[in-house]
């Protein structure tokens, strides 16, 4: 087996994490927001989800989300790699990473995820074990930090390490991009793939409370090659001031992009909608068109005949 | 003559959920795992690897699993970190 290139310092996502659930007076709007939208795709599919995989839990947030609104009526199960994600919530309670999920073939109706997923390495890997673990015509539905996250953090950051020490290191993590995304449940083997972008735009007052609120999220950086140590204070300060320079609103609050990516993909089943086969078609696409058959296949109809009378 | 003081018993580990059993497999080779009831452990012949239980919640973790046939806690295989 080669070895996948690594990205994220897992124990440092984990540290990060454990030090955001101590603060258990946050609200981490964030992950309500993007809940209350997955919960809200969910509800425009008419079929039952009787056991449920909560992928990467907050206290089970998005789980008892999901109760209210029906899923989950026989199981449900919350997964995250630290205890404290899971001392509160529904239903009953595993610790493993996503990345080596310890479930057997066919196990869930539906796998549901909010915002745990931008840590990962292996996102194909964990979309091919989703897929075995779904029993067919499950439902996967993904949301995760992705596309043009916090470009104004990143750029305010680097212009701010460049102005101060002439080189810049990557402090925000590169994400997932949407056609990647795409592909990414296509090469999975799932149907009906979906890839979508939501944008939500948040405002605070200056750019260290944006960075404030990362840290309560659990998002502080979590690179394996990331610098070491703190932020030094004259690049926080230089950066802030090129953030509010850039991208301040007229009121002089700074706003902020959390773009959310939008997975779905089915574990295939016969009662899905499937392409027809080859040559099973019994009308002929000019004929359906209303226009000569050469015209489809790039030669002029020849003159004076009439383009109504290609049928056949 | 006094005896030795008997160490308290260990506080029954709480059971892990039948629903859960039914779908727990190891997170390395996926496959079936042995429940140990009294050490409170999900055990994965294959990967050689006891997870551990808390509060009734299998720690799957590669992590923080007990090599078998070895010393208590012995540092976890290259090949098997995360």
């Amino acid at each position: 087996m080669t070895e996948l290139p690594r990205l994220f310092d897992r124990r440092a996502v984990h540290r990060n994490r454990i030090r955001a659930l101590a603060d258990r007076e946050y609200q981490p709007f964030l992950l309500d927001e993007v809940a209350d939208r997955l919960v809200e795709r969910l509800g425009e599919i008419r079929r039952p989800f009787p056991r449920v995989l909560e992928l990467g839990s907050w206290r089970g947030r998005l789980a008892d989300l999901l109760r209210l609104a029906g899923p989950g009526k026989e199981l449900i199960v919350a997964v995250d790699p630290v205890a404290d994600a899971l001392d509160v919530g529904p239903g009953l309670k595993v610790q493993a990473e996503p990345e080596a999920l310890p479930f057997a073939d066919e196990s869930f109706d539906l796998v549901v995820s909010a915002l745990a997923l931008h840590h990962v390495d292996d996102l194909p890997g964990v979309l091919l074990q989703l897929r075995r673990i779904l029993a067919p015509d499950g439902l996967m539905l993904l949301a995760l930090l992705g596309g043009e996250s916090l470009f104004e953090l990143r750029t305010a950051l680097m212009q701010a390490e460049l102005d101060i020490k002439g080189g810049a290191a990557m402090r925000v993590a590169p994400f997932v991009d949407i056609r990647d995304a795409a592909a990414l449940l296509q090469r999975a083997g799932l149907a009906l793939p979906v890839a979508d972008v939501d944008r939500i735009t948040v405002s605070y007052p200056d750019a260290l409370a944006l960075l404030h609120e990362l840290q309560s999220m659990g998002e502080g950086g979590a690179l394996l090659e990331r610098p070491k140590g703190l932020f030094r204070r004259d690049l926080l300060l230089r950066a802030a001031q090129i953030y509010g320079e850039q991208f301040a609103r007229a009121d002089g609050r700074v706003i902020a992009s959390f773009d959310i990516l939008h997975l779905s993909g089915w574990k295939p089943h016969g009662s899905q909608q499937q392409p027809a086969r080859r040559g099973s078609g019994q009308v002929r696409l000019a004929a359906a068109m209303g226009v000569p058959v050469e015209v489809l296949e790039g030669r002029a109809p020849p003159q004076g005949r009439d383009p109504d009378d290609q049928a056949g | 003559m006094p005896v030795a003081p008997v160490p308290p018993p260990q506080p029954a580990a709480a059971p892990v959920d039948p629903q859960l059993l039914a779908i727990l497999v190891c997170p390395l080779t996926k496959s079936p795992l042995r429940y140990d009831r009294t050490a409170g452990e999900l055990i994965s012949d294959k990967a050689g690897l006891a997870f551990p239980i808390r509060d009734g919640i299998p720690i799957m973790l590669v992590d923080e699993a007990r090599r078998i046939e070895d010393d208590p806690h012995p540092p976890v295989p290259p090949g098997l970190r995360p």
